[in-house]
């Protein structure tokens, strides 16, 4: 078995001001799985959402498992028009974290699947496993948040990286 | 620069590409990437190259940005771009700002099997003892149906004894719950099946596996797995042990009762310690 470097940085953005959106474009086929670590906070406290190549449909559905420091829940959504990646609340400075794990992006034959960590030391932690029901390559990546009236903060820092397998 | 304008193409003239317009190089592991925007003369068949500079190390792409691989940490590089069509390669464009790539990755890919037919099972063999840790990730879906009933099943160095136990957590969208196995004859990936009728659903799931070389400890791994189906589905976490202390040289993946399906698709990393 031969080894080869990958775990590539894509692209970095860091939040200058308060900012309805973040979007990754343009990207490439290269890799296998996409991987996007957030470090983020929000002016109030909706939840961060995604959406795939400007895909507004209810093509997305979600199912969670999240716990508060007292119970443990688990939720779904389906049918969506973007996949809801938190219920733990993000909180109004920036100390939330977040890593989506976009697997095999690139494919053409598959619905995309994606799985996320999300967590507020202060508030709660989670995981989701959510699902675009799209064959299409994922090119483009919407990080938002999921009413239009909250932003996301100042200092949020958003990294896109690429994983290529063998 | 002379600017070469014969062409292959009998008939055609094939301009080649004006320098395109440099955007901003960031420093990667032992890698930089670079943004540029898109030459306006020259194409069709184009494509792009980047070169560092020094050592003049290159890489190609169709659009932007470019990484540049095979940089050295601690050393400044800027990158230049140039278009390439048919006709040849054109100018560089201007340096980009100074970029010093970090320690190189030590993240690697080992290897992947992505599968053009149904099988039995996904194998991973001679893995390489020269990692810390291994990582598993992938998509997998079984034969069986209907309805989120199969799990996808691992074992270590083809082992199927008595020597694998695992605690999980997982939540249906609905309620939570937990279960857990002392003496277990395989490690349990979680749920790979979805309902009856998503043929292009899979379920997913990646695997850490720690310490996998080690000769004086059982082995560990930790999962996160998921299948959603719109309207159902698991997401899950796995704490797994194989109660051995030898050095992890194989990983068959299994499904509990069926075959894997085509389009099945794992990928091993090895993550240096």
């Amino acid at each position: 078995m031969a080894a080869g470097a990958t775990y590539e940085p894509i692209a970095t953005t860091t939040l200058g001001s308060n900012t309805a959106s973040v979007t990754f474009s343009s990207i490439t086929g290269t890799y296998t799985d996409l991987i996007i670590v957030a470090n983020l906070g929000s002016t109030t406290t909706p939840s961060v959402c995604l959406q795939f190549n400007s895909d507004t449909g209810s093509n997305y559905s979600m199912g969670n498992l999240y716990g508060n420091g007292t119970t443990a829940s688990s939720s779904r959504q389906s049918n969506s028009t973007q996949m809801n990646f938190n219920f733990v609340d993000p909180g109004t400075t920036v100390v939330a974290t977040a890593i989506y794990q976009i697997m095999n992006y690139s494919n053409a034959t598959t619905y995309k699947s994606v799985l996320g960590r999300f967590g507020n030391a202060g508030t709660g932690t989670q995981a989701t496993v959510g699902l675009w029901r799209s064959t299409a390559a994922i090119t483009s990546v919407k990080l938002m948040l999921d009413s239009s009236g909250p932003l996301l903060l100042s200092g949020s820092t958003f990294t896109l990286y690429g994983i290529a397998a063998a | 620069m002379a600017i070469n304008r014969t062409s292959p193409k009998k008939g055609k003239v094939v301009d080649i590409p004006t320098a395109p317009t440099i955007g901003t190089a960031t420093a990667g592991g032992g890698s930089a990437s670079t943004t540029f925007t898109n030459s306006t003369v020259g194409g069709p068949y184009r494509s792009y190259i980047a070169k560092s500079n020094p050592s003049n190390i290159t890489a190609t792409g169709s659009t932007s940005p470019i990484i540049v691989t095979g940089l050295t940490e601690g050393t400044p590089y800027t990158i230049s771009i140039a278009g390439v069509n048919e006709t040849g390669t054109g100018e560089y464009s201007s340096a980009s700002n100074s970029v010093t790539p970090t320690a190189a990755v030590s993240y690697e890919s080992i290897a992947t099997v992505t599968l053009s037919s149904s099988q039995s099972n996904i194998e991973f063999t001679s893995i390489p003892a020269t990692f810390k840790h291994l990582q598993i990730r992938g998509i997998l879906k079984s034969t069986v149906s209907p309805a989120d009933t199969d799990y996808g099943y691992f074992t270590f160095n083809s082992d199927t004894g008595s020597n694998y136990s695992y605690h999980r957590f997982q939540g249906n969208g609905t309620t939570t719950g937990s279960s857990g196995t002392s003496s277990g004859n395989y490690g349990v990936l979680g749920y790979i099946v979805p309902s009856t009728g998503r043929t292009n659903i899979f379920g997913t799931f990646i695997m850490d596996i720690l310490d996998y070389v080690s000769t004086s400890k059982i082995k560990t791994a930790k999962i996160l797995s998921g299948l959603d189906n719109n309207g159902s589905g698991i997401i899950e976490f796995n704490s797994a042990s194989w109660r051995d202390t030898s050095a992890i040289n194989s990983i068959r993946f299994i499904s509990a009762t069926g075959n894997l399906a085509q389009y099945s698709s794992l990928a091993l990393y090895g993550i240096k310690g």
